[in-house]
């Protein structure tokens, strides 16, 4: 090759190389600057223009959409695409732009404390439909909705959600909205499967413990004698049904379950997850803390006995009341236990008096103006309160004096 | 159209040097200049003869740097955060999909064209010293080697860095067969995982070790490597042309050759570079300066374009997040080690020591054991070349396919387990030392046969290659669950799911 030949082709080449390379970026470009979301979210605004005013229309979000629950460790950009979730009137408009079939739901569960997918399942970190509805390779919590429900025949497309909800619920008994679990803890019971089985972590032992039966991992499970489409629902299902035809060697009988019982029981076994919720999110725990049990009698005594206006006023933060036995931290002001005669004796007033208007006294005047406002109404009562309280314990006086 | 014309004309690199003069001021002015020599010779240029395997090469690694250093913005090198980070990237980070895509094609690219590059200066006899005695061409083969590991090593520690479970268990993999080693094989792997298992000490170092460490000896090494070409008079096809020139009076060379430092006084006596470019003329060579700049612009640009396109096409893959306790079936390393993988079947230590301790050993060695001249810058040419070359590729086909073979039905832990109880039997009995041993046979062989060093290397290195891609092949694709054979027609059983 001569010099001058060179120099032709390769200043033909590199003219071709960058204009191949101007092409790729272009591409690529393209590529980075259509994702499918952006396309849903013109669609939304079209859609929302004949739903919604010019003033709301303009406040719909655009760019990328996420709830970050810092709790959970979850990030769900659902909201990118199905941008009508929380917008009523858009009921009958076509996916992803409907409004959520139930949004009484979100009081109990607002959707800044729980996301999407903790319900739904999905990949809440994708924004394209392949990847977001999580059917994809290596994802393998895919949106529990119609598809997944479809391939096991169920015909209630929604059903398949009530794995989710029971990662929470498993300890309630009954649940609103959760008719195949319901009937799964029906079905335990009715079976008594906990004779075999450590459900719960309570149980016989025959069988092996299914409190953790939705941990086991798909390659987990037994496939030696199983045909048909392997997955970890549909051996449960086929488990259900002739437990043999799966495992020859056991010794779980056959139950007699119908098509129903079969699934809700899958459905509950797969449910059963040792998700770290955090104690909040799981329903009938309260927090309490634990009291010795004469700190208890004594809590419930002052919070309920004859007394409990003082303790619910917070009048015994000065004052204590020797005749319903409350002792005040400080005793910064008079037993009340004597209020009747005090008042008499330092103000010249009768408690009535005092009690409507306590300018004699420079500190109760500043507390019921401020600290403590009664209305009229407990005013009577205090005042009845405080007569009892001299009375009873006038009386005790005088019996223990007689002795 | 005079614009277009000059514009043409910028973007393909128009500078040319009138004379020596103006290109030696250019060398002290331009970088660029520093590392090219002011001519080029046609055959150092020709497609044909090096393929621009290390051009294409360092375009990779240029590639890799860029987009590492952008995807290091993004990365959060935690076991909490490192997977989601992962997950950012490719669904919210502008361009993120096609810089991790394009970071890990050009990485795999890279690996495949050091392993071809490697091929290519083996099989042009371009590891040798030519005639003059102060080239280091030797050397630079071993630096090469260097940097054929360090690549391997470049790969391997990125690949943990997704923490998902195709990197988590490659990672265990390729570790476990550091426990091998004989002694200190334990305590040697607890040193990579920093501690027993794979966890946040095992990713710190790997990261540090992926971003930091080993790009910065494989730069230098690479500057090295550049460097020495140059020094030893360009590519090892300069023989050739020495070949086909005259020679130069001697006087001539001295007087005009000759070059001065300016702080550090006139260099003493003639290096090879200075000697090499009194046989480049106008007839034979080029300017370096536009003619190898605008090559070398080209060969960038292609490469960034062909790796571009092949990260559209395929997605990188990320599997589900790294579980300790799921092992996938079957948990494979990495492509490139796969081939040992194979023979780590047979043998941990044979397969994962022996045999990669060996290879490297010998690659280094290479140019001290064939140390006849024979014809340097060449590809095969000789009928008997060619003929051995050929019986070479078939001999490691016939004995990798055969150690297959007996490795996969006839399992020396089943054949010898009644005869033998100790593991040094099974290290030496079994497929993989076997293949070992025969291809030392099969040099010795060829070199009694032929009485020529050189022909019996050739041999032995095709049959190499051959054995490494067949072993890669069975590894990538014939091994299924429980790291059982499977043909291309016989299904692979499907992983179960959840739903």
């Amino acid at each position: 090759m001569s010099q001058n030949k060179l120099m032709r082709t390769d200043r033909l080449l590199i003219m071709i190389a960058a204009l191949l390379f101007a092409g790729i970026s272009l591409v690529t470009i393209f590529i980075d600057t259509t994702p499918s979301w952006k396309i849903y979210q013109k669609e939304f605004r079209e859609v929302a223009s004949e739903i919604v005013n010019q003033e709301d229309l303009a406040k719909i979000p655009r760019g990328l959409q996420q709830i970050w629950v810092e709790e959970l460790d979850r990030v769900d950009r659902c909201t990118t695409c199905h941008q009508g979730i929380f917008w009523p009137g858009f009921e009958r408009a076509p996916q992803p732009f409907t409004t959520h079939p139930d949004r009484e739901l979100f009081e109990d569960h607002p959707v800044e404390e729980y996301g999407c997918s903790i319900c739904h399942g999905g990949q809440g970190y994708a924004v394209d439909r392949h990847g977001a509805h999580g059917f994809v390779k290596h994802w393998e919590e895919p949106l529990l909705a119609g598809a997944v429900a479809a391939d096991y025949n169920l015909n209630d497309k929604n059903a398949m959600i009530e794995i989710n909800c029971n990662v929470c619920h498993r300890y309630e008994r009954e649940t609103d909205g959760m008719p195949y679990i319901n009937h799964a803890k029906d079905l335990i019971q009715e079976k008594a499967c906990w004779g075999c089985h450590v459900i719960n972590e309570k149980g016989g032992t025959i069988g092996p413990d299914l409190t953790s039966m939705g941990e086991r991992h798909a390659e987990g499970y037994d496939w030696s004698n199983f045909s048909g489409f392997r997955s970890s629902f549909n051996w449960h299902m086929l488990h259900f049904d002739e437990p043999t035809s799966v495992i020859p060697t056991t010794v779980m009988p056959k139950m007699g379950l119908q098509t129903k019982d079969r699934h809700a029981l899958s459905m509950l076994m797969l449910s059963w997850r040792d998700e770290n919720m955090p104690v909040q999110y799981i329903p009938g725990f309260e927090q309490e803390e634990i009291l010795l049990p004469l700190e208890t009698q004594r809590r419930e005594e002052l919070l309920t006995g004859d007394g409990a206006f003082f303790i619910d006023k917070g009048c015994f933060g000065c004052h204590s009341i020797q005749a319903y036995n409350i002792q005040s931290p400080t005793d910064k002001g008079p037993d009340l236990t004597f209020a009747v005669d005090d008042v008499h004796v330092r103000f010249r007033q009768s408690l009535q008096e005092f009690i409507f208007d306590p300018s004699q006294s420079g500190t109760m005047s500043i507390i019921f103006s401020s600290k403590v406002i009664l209305t009229d109404e407990e005013k009577w009562e205090l005042i009845d309160i405080l007569t009892r309280a001299n009375h009873s314990y006038k009386s005790q006086q005088s019996n223990s004096g007689n002795h | 159209m005079q614009l277009i014309r000059s514009l043409i004309n910028q973007i393909s690199w128009p500078w040319r040097p009138e004379s020596n003069r103006e290109a030696g001021d250019a060398v002290v002015k331009s970088f660029l200049h520093h590392w090219f020599p002011h001519r080029v010779s046609l055959r150092s240029m020709s497609w044909g003869y090096s393929f621009w395997l290390g051009t294409i090469t360092a375009a990779l690694f240029f590639i890799l740097c860029v987009t590492g250093v952008i995807l290091m913005f993004f990365y959060v090198p935690s076991v909490e955060r490192a997977y989601w980070s992962i997950k950012d990237i490719e669904y919210v980070i502008s361009f993120g999909a096609l810089l991790r895509s394009l970071h890990r094609i050009t990485a795999h690219l890279m690996v495949a064209l050091v392993f071809l590059h490697m091929f290519r200066v083996f099989f042009t006899n371009a590891y040798k010293n030519g005639s003059h005695p102060a080239s280091g061409r030797r050397f630079n083969w071993v630096l090469g080697v260097v940097l054929l590991v360090v690549t391997l090593l470049l790969s391997f520690t990125g690949y943990l860095l997704p923490w998902d479970q195709l990197a988590y268990w490659a990672i265990t993999v390729g570790t476990s067969i550091a426990s091998a080693v004989p002694v200190v094989g334990e305590s040697t792997r607890e040193f990579i995982l920093g501690g027993t298992i794979i966890g946040q000490n095992t990713l710190i170092r790997f990261y540090v070790l992926h971003v930091f460490f080993l790009p910065l000896v494989a730069a230098l090494a690479m500057i090295w490597h550049f460097w020495r070409i140059r020094k030893d008079g360009g590519l090892a096809v300069i023989e050739r042309v020495k070949e086909e020139t005259p020679p130069v009076e001697k006087n001539d060379i001295t007087g005009a050759g000759s070059k001065s430092y300016a702080l550090m006084g006139v260099a003493s006596g003639t290096s090879v570079h200075i000697v090499e470019r009194q046989k480049l003329t106008t007839e034979n060579s080029v300017s370096s300066s536009p003619d190898m700049v605008r090559r070398i612009i080209i060969v960038l640009f292609l490469t960034v374009m062909v790796s571009t396109v092949l990260s559209i096409i395929t997605h990188a893959p990320l599997e589900g997040l790294a579980n300790p306790s799921v092992t996938p079936n079957p948990a494979k390393a990495p492509w490139y080690f796969l081939g040992l993988q194979e023979l780590v079947g047979y043998s941990a230590f044979v397969g994962g020591v022996l045999i990669p301790g060996l290879v490297v050993l010998g690659l280094m060695l290479i140019p001290w054991v064939d140390r006849s001249g024979g014809k340097i810058g060449h590809w095969p040419t000789e009928k008997s070349e060619k003929k051995w070359l050929a019986l070479g590729g078939l001999a490691g086909l016939a004995l990798t396919c055969l150690a297959v073979f007996i490795g996969v039905n006839f399992p020396s832990r089943e054949l010898l387990g009644n005869i033998f109880e100790h593991q040094f039997w099974f290290d030496l009995l079994n497929p993989a030392s076997g293949l070992q041993i025969a291809f030392i046979l099969w040099f010795f062989l060829v070199r009694k046969l032929t009485r020529s060093t050189r022909t019996a290397s050739l041999s032995l290195f095709t049959a190499f290659v051959v054995a490494f891609i067949v072993l890669t092949i069975i590894g990538t694709w014939l091994r299924g669950p429980n790291w059982d054979f499977f043909w291309p027609w016989q299904i692979i059983p499907v992983t179960p799911v959840i739903y």
